[in-house]
């Protein structure tokens, strides 16, 4: 009896980590897709509308889903802090604190850290040039991260009853 | 006065100015940042330095060196963390904050085609603190009354810089704008409409479009604008009674004021000079002096007991084709 109920839950804990498994591998393009459109709408507020750092962040944060939409917004409520460090600080902060709820992996971090480098420092054709470089490596990710959704979305999720089976097999 | 900018420096910084004596708070004119060097405050005219501990000393030696981590939050302090917003300040060089105060920058600038584009690596500021000194110009005002139009006099406000010339100019101009002239003979004046022309954003240090300083509710600023181009804009749309503009110089400057004076508005100005005859001395200023644009000249100093004008009549001003009452005011001009 108890033999039985073990076995059914190692079945249903393998069940779970392949669907949670193959829910990272879904969220990934996903969030990947929103970060895209934040940078895009932050380079239409850097690229016309001059509007401050700060404000800009908010406004994007605003018209995006979590967990994008609050990389933005946490960053510029640390703007506006009246004990405010420099924007790269800021930035930092906020991608260590966002970063363990998202999907996303370490070379989105990287590349959004180098932007955060450079954003608010130079003229705006530079800030231009940046974003648009970001949105680049992160589009090819995005391409990447579908193609793993393709390929490893289902296998993950079967791997994991069928691992579970594999255990309760041997164990019996 | 340091609390007039608090809002623009890191805490840490603030923190360690807010120890300084007493006396130099008071007199505080100009803080100067450099990034990793002594940190120079100019108080009461004499320069000094902050020590680590929050004192003034002259020796440069035991002074604070801010670092360039303090530089950089300061910066994005000043520019709400967008340099790309400042583009057109950067060109020119200094910010101008809410409150009036001016923030100079020193770095190393990007050329397009010979032309200072930015200012990136900004490693220097120098944060100077505007003091609105209303009532500053009330002494001078009933000197440059005009009796006859019930008005100013053109005036020429000369000096040496730092001797409150634009100081006076803001003053005069709410005076004039707001008809509140500090003497009996002249209650009762209208106020007149009074058009600043203010190229470096000195006068009514606007913010966004909007003048810090109390310029006078008949005054319309035309901020950031090139002064001839200004004046002329000022004469054809906003039908001015009074002109005032800062620095004059230029040879186009010239022709705008002398536009502006045979249109019978009354022009008040300020040049770089230490005297009337360095003032006669420069071809521009010597043509506006001898051709009646200006009916007042104003010779602003420093002297012991504190700021001194002297006002001079200029006594060729009659004969050039102004209003009647303008040639007869500056004929019984003398005072």
């Amino acid at each position: 009896m108890i033999k039985a109920a073990g076995a059914v839950l190692i079945l249903l804990a393998g069940t779970m980590i392949g669907f949670l498994q193959a829910a990272r591998f879904a969220k990934r393009p996903r969030q990947l897709r929103e970060l895209i459109h934040g940078l895009q709408r932050l380079e239409t507020e850097i690229g016309y509308g001059y509007t401050p750092l700060p404000e800009a962040m908010r406004r994007t944060g605003a018209h995006m889903a979590e967990p994008a939409a609050s990389i933005f917004r946490l960053t510029s409520d640390r703007l506006e802090s009246p004990d405010a460090p420099a924007f790269e600080a800021c930035w930092e902060e906020t991608l260590a604190g966002c970063w363990p709820g998202t999907a996303m992996r370490k070379t989105e971090l990287a590349t959004l850290r180098r932007l955060g480098s450079t954003l608010g420092m130079s003229d705006r054709e530079d800030q231009l040039k940046h974003l648009r470089l970001a949105q680049q490596q992160m589009q090819a990710e995005e391409d990447g991260a579908r193609d793993d959704q393709a390929r490893y979305e289902k296998l993950s999720r079967s791997l994991g009853i069928l691992i579970a089976a594999l255990v309760v097999i041997l164990m019996v | 006065m340091l609390k007039l900018i608090a809002h623009l420096l890191p805490p840490e910084l603030y923190e360690r100015l807010r120890r300084l004596p007493d006396s130099v708070h008071a007199g505080l004119e100009e803080i100067r940042i450099r990034e990793e060097r002594p940190l120079e405050i100019v108080s009461l005219d004499k320069s000094g330095f902050l020590t680590e501990d929050g004192g003034w000393s002259s020796n440069p030696q035991q002074a604070f060196r801010p670092s360039g981590e303090l530089c950089r939050k300061l910066l994005g302090r000043l520019t709400g963390h967008s340099l790309y917003a400042m583009e057109e300040e950067l060109r020119k060089g200094y910010i101008t904050v809410t409150g009036g105060h001016r923030v100079g920058l020193a770095g190393r600038t990007v050329l397009e085609r010979g032309d200072v584009k930015a200012i990136r690596d900004i490693g220097g500021f120098n944060i100077r603190i505007a003091r609105e000194a209303v009532g500053a110009a009330d002494k001078l005002a009933q000197q440059l009354a005009d009796a006859a139009r019930r008005s100013i006099h053109s005036t020429l406000l000369i000096g040496p810089p730092r001797m409150g010339k634009t100081t006076m100019l803001r003053d005069l101009a709410r005076i004039v704008s707001s008809g509140a002239w500090p003497d009996t003979a002249m209650a009762g004046w209208p106020g007149r409409r009074v058009a600043i022309v203010d190229e470096r954003s000195e006068i009514a240090a606007s913010v966004k479009g909007v003048p810090s300083f109390d310029v006078g509710p008949r005054t319309d600023v035309m901020d950031a604008c090139p002064k001839a181009e200004g004046m002329m804009m000022m004469l054809r749309s906003m039908s001015p009674e009074v002109i005032m503009a800062d620095e004059i110089g230029r040879p186009e400057d010239a022709a705008a004021v002398r536009e502006a004076a045979h249109s019978g508005v009354a022009v008040v100005a300020t040049a770089h000079a230490s005297s009337l005859e360095e003032a006669r001395g420069r071809p521009i200023l010597r043509e506006l002096l001898h051709d009646g644009a200006f009916s007042r000249c104003v010779i602003l100093g420093r002297s012991r007991s504190g700021f001194e004008a002297r006002v001079v009549a200029l006594q060729h001003a009659a004969p050039t084709a102004r209003e009647p009452t303008a040639a007869r005011a500056a004929g019984e001009a003398g005072t």
